[in-house]
């Protein structure tokens, strides 16, 4: 038997015959039936440890359960999850894992997230035949960020496989043996690695906690929206958390093209920005404070009557955000556009394969395919001759970087240059001294749009800020509304109606639309319309 | 055949750890035909024949083990001598390598011989300290008169020996948890499949074989399978070594024929129990084995006879306990061992354990309660095969047979405040106990 090229196997799952991949494991297999057998232990990017028992299930193959997420399907199989064996090698595991736990939910940040609580919920005992004292494990801090509450901890190891196959840095281990065995770090080497972040996601229990997410939040309190972090060009799928408007906590979204399950430390605390006291959130003109709606028109004024115009953009922008100001540019005649970058930061690669990048912005290729290839090289230099030779009289310029410096000192020189200087800035700074219209513009986390990643993959970000609670006009919304004030437009679009328009003017996005590229983005390319100019039929 | 002591003959006679008093008695013959006359695969046949069983407690056919290993690997093989020896109440390997180091040497020789492999690692109880000197002056004897190294007794054959010291730790006797200790990490089980015959030590294929099952190689050589197989019960044949403890005139390790009747083994050779006392209870193949009331002593030892009887010869172990004994005490005691050496991987076995010692320890301290009893029998059926390895099984076998079969004790300490032994303690150091509860 095959699926395409794939030999299949039959097997028996609770009575039905059933068929997967040769070389699945009973859970994997089992799962794609749409039968689900618990785990703690098991986590699909770590090696197989068969140690905590909960996915036991009957098989004909052995007087004993076997545990499905190592054993593997085989001709002939026939496993059962809900007999009697199998429920009671489920309820068994249960009751132990629960006499030593404190059961402190109510003050444990891993409530309502806790794959514990579940499966203590679904496989429980609803009372606890253990009169005896509980076993007292230690808490104390593993690392800068992170600390353990040992009694909590079930000892799946997830996170020391996790550190010493993911990140490679080997620094957490089991100590000690049989109910006083909990997680710890050698002396003296704290866990302290860029990717360290991801074992609290993975540990099933709180016994990882987070020092930046400690207390914070119950989580069942945060609204969460699907994104892509931007703190590099790698772009790695995220889900961010808001309590009341405000982000607490990143955390990393499964895609095996981009990110794996996880995320770098520098992305997932990289938001701190957001909340600083030098974070710019009104707009002002060289002499006084603007309420947000007058600073679109001032803007507006400003565009509609200037001359010898160019605009200085970033690679934070958006593909929207870009094509719009593309659309600016375009409408005003002998405009020039270039491009600056951030410095160069640190790449990292680990031996799983997962990459930190060193560009440190997640737009420089989205840039490129808008505003050509040299965009952020010739025309960036030719830009800043333009200014520092005085060309140029009016300059847009952006900076939704996190740096309170702006694009750095030589371009910040060079602005000052130009007579009339436009600023979108994220960050408040000295470098916006004198400018004649200063805008608060969003940080990657608040943009709604897409970027594209060092692979050319196009991948929609969204924006933390509910609808209608937004602290100032995105630029999203605010280039579209100069655009109407210069009668280049006549309505205002959604990011996905933005998207639209640059997928009919810009050929290499044509073939994408936002409802397409689903949760994990496609690569830029002209694949599919190859297929289509074939008489394809996808 | 009549039997001979193939291990312990010449034990306490002068230098007879020595290579010089070992190739007296015709040490190392085997050894030598093994390297030049036999081939791998005759040598496998003929201990397969011999109804060897593995002597570390598992009984499992010694040539069928071999067998497993796949003969065109790619990879080195590795033979591990399990000579981490910690079952409570055995004591039988320790003497063999610290008495006649070079039978031990003489059989890895020949197993090695059997399975293609050139490096043997003797992975030696920590607390051995004694056993490791003299097993490395053997070691040091045999490399030195090219009986090891290189050129094995001028065969061309390759067999290097290195041993390794435990830490102290009882998983660790476990075959896979020695593979991953010698290996350099924390000495855990791993998940079988792979068996350490296709994917053992640093991935390689991997025999594993006990210390004394070893020793018995040359004898089976020397005098044939089949003479072998007709000392003791042929399914389970060969000589023995019985270690006897506890409660009798005169507690060692005998060396007898497989099959010897349990009450032979304790009033002849062990003396009878001590002090003019009645038997109560014994335990015999260490403290992992189900217990045997007086009344079940009956009982040839080998094999298949204590599996029948509804127990195991496991490490032969056998630990005897007069009528003194409060069961509820000795069974803390087992469980206090199990506790503290449950590597804590698996759930079952490291929350079981602890819990087990805990009701125990409640019952014997005086705070038992009646459904305590049923409770323990649950605890242990939850362990019972549901963990990598047999170790929430080896804790759980003492705990239900004691219980189930000395339930009186257990009644008697519930309802009368506590075991005989721990209520004389206890009212000795709060003066006379009136007023304490």
């Amino acid at each position: 038997m095959a699926r395409g090229d794939t030999p299949m196997t039959r097997w028996l799952l609770n009575g039905q015959e059933v068929e997967n991949p040769t070389g699945m494991t009973i859970m994997e297999a089992a799962r794609e039936h749409g039968v689900d057998i618990p785990d703690f232990c098991y986590h699909p990017g770590l090696s197989i440890a068969g140690n905590c028992r909960i996915c036991m299930v009957e098989s004909n193959r052995s007087p004993k359960p076997i545990i499905a997420c190592s054993e593997r399907i085989a001709d002939g199989l026939e496993i059962k999850t809900d007999s009697d064996v199998a429920v009671e090698a489920r309820n068994s595991v249960m009751e132990f894992q629960l006499i030593n736990h404190p059961l402190d939910c109510p003050v444990c940040d891993k409530s309502g997230e806790c794959i514990l609580q579940d499966h203590s919920y679904t496989h429980g005992p609803d009372r606890s035949r253990f009169v005896e004292d509980k076993n007292i494990r230690h808490t104390k801090e593993l690392g800068p960020t992170i600390s353990i509450w040992g009694n909590r901890c079930i000892v799946c190891t997830r996170c020391v496989r996790f550190c010493d196959e993911i990140s490679g840095t080997g620094e957490l281990c089991v100590v000690e043996r049989g109910d006083r065995a909990v997680v710890d770090v050698f002396p003296g080497i704290p866990i302290d690695n860029a990717m360290a972040g991801n074992t609290v996601d993975i540990c099933p229990v709180g016994a990882l906690i987070s020092e930046d997410f400690k207390f914070e939040a119950r989580v069942w309190n945060m609204d969460r929206r699907d994104s892509v972090c931007g703190g590099c060009a790698r772009g790695c799928n995220i889900e961010v958390e808001t309590l009341d408007g405000y982000v607490k906590r990143l955390l990393p979204r499964e895609n095996l093209e981009v990110n794996d399950w996880w995320m770098c430390d520098h992305g997932r605390y990289g938001w701190r920005h957001l909340y600083s006291e030098n974070r710019l959130t009104t707009a002002r003109t060289a002499n006084q404070e603007l309420e947000d709606d007058s600073a679109t028109s001032t803007l507006a004024d400003f565009v509609s009557r200037a001359k010898k115009v160019a605009f200085l953009i970033d690679p934070f922008l958006t593909c929207e955000e870009l094509s719009l100001i593309h659309g600016l540019s375009s409408s005003i005649p002998d405009s020039i556009v270039g491009g600056w970058l951030p410095p160069k930061g640190t790449a990292e690669q680990f031996p799983s394969g997962f990459t930190i990048s060193s560009a440190k912005h997640p737009n420089r290729r989205g840039a490129e395919k808008i505003f050509g290839s040299k965009v952020f090289g010739k025309d960036g230099k030719d830009l800043l001759k333009a200014l520092d030779s005085r060309k140029v009289s009016t300059l847009i310029a952006f900076c939704g970087g996190p740096a309170e410096e702006g694009p750095g000192s030589s371009w910040s020189e060079a602005i000052r240059k130009a007579r009339k200087r436009i600023v979108f800035s994220v960050m408040d700074g000295d470098w916006l001294k004198g400018a004649s219209l200063v805008v608060p513009a969003t940080a990657p986390l608040e943009k709604e749009g897409t970027w594209i990643n060092e692979d050319g993959r196009l991948q929609r970000a969204r924006s933390c800020w509910k609808p209608g609670d937004e602290p100032f006009c995105p630029e999203l919304v605010r280039l579209q509304q100069v655009q109407m004030a210069c009668e280049i437009r006549t309505r205002c679009l959604s990011a996905a109606g933005v998207f639209r328009e640059l997928a009919e003017n810009i050929k290499a996005f044509s073939q994408h639309s936002h409802s397409d590229l689903g949760d994990g983005g496609l690569p830029l390319s002209r694949r599919r319309a190859r297929v289509d100019s074939k008489g394809g039929t996808r | 055949m009549r039997f001979k002591k193939i291990c312990t003959a010449d034990i306490g006679k002068k230098n007879c750890h020595t290579l010089a008093f070992y190739k007296k008695q015709g040490g190392y013959k085997q050894a030598a035909k093994a390297l030049k006359k036999w081939a791998p695969d005759d040598l496998i046949e003929e201990v397969k024949a011999s109804n060897l069983r593995g002597r570390g407690g598992a009984g499992f056919p010694t040539g069928v083990k071999w067998a497993f290993v796949p003969k065109n690997s790619k990879k080195p093989k590795y033979l591990v001598v399990n000579a981490d020896e910690s079952e409570p109440g055995t004591f039988k390997d320790r003497l063999i390598m610290e008495k006649n180091p070079h039978i031990l040497l003489e059989g890895i020789i020949i197993c090695c011989k059997a399975v293609a492999i050139e490096h043997a690692y003797i992975y030696i109880r920590g607390e051995f300290v004694f056993a490791t000197e003299r097993l490395q002056q053997a070691i040091d004897e045999a490399y030195k008169a090219g009986i090891l190294g290189d050129n094995c007794l001028r065969s061309g054959i390759k067999i290097d020996v290195t041993i390794h010291r435990g830490a102290g730790a009882y998983i660790c006797g476990e075959e896979t948890g020695m593979l991953t200790s010698l290996e350099g990490y924390r000495g855990e089980p791993k998940l079988k499949p792979p068996f350490p015959a296709v994917e053992g030590v640093f991935g390689c294929p991997t025999v594993v074989n006990n210390v004394e099952t070893l020793a018995n190689l040359p004898y089976i050589l020397e005098v044939g399978a089949k003479a072998y197989r007709s000392i003791g019960p042929e399914k389970s044949p060969g000589p023995k070594l019985f270690c006897v403890s506890g409660h009798v005139e005169k507690p060692g390790t005998f060396e007898l024929p497989m099959g010897i009747p349990l009450r032979t083994l304790i009033d002849k050779h062990a003396g009878g129990v001590w002090k003019g006392r009645k038997l109560k209870a014994v335990i015999p193949g260490g403290t992992s084995a189900h217990v045997l009331t007086a009344a079940e002593c009956d009982v040839a030892m080998d094999i298949d006879s204590l599996a029948a009887a509804g127990t195991m010869l496991g490490s032969a172990g056998i630990i005897v306990m007069d009528d003194s004994t409060c069961m509820v005490d000795a069974l803390l005691n087992v469980m206090r061992f199990y506790h503290h050496e449950s590597c804590g991987q698996c759930t079952p076995c490291r929350e079981g354990t602890g819990w087990l010692e805990k009701i125990v320890q409640r019952i014997a301290h005086g705070e038992g309660r009646m459904e305590d009893l049923e409770l323990i029998h649950d605890v242990c059926d939850r362990m019972l095969g549901k963990t990598i390895c047999a170790l929430a099984d080896a804790a759980a076998f003492p705990a239900q047979s004691i219980v189930t079969k000395f339930s009186d004790d257990f009644v008697a300490a519930i309802e009368n405040g506590g075991s005989p032994a721990w209520k004389k303690r206890h009212l000795s150091t709060v003066g006379g106990g009136a007023s304490h509860g």
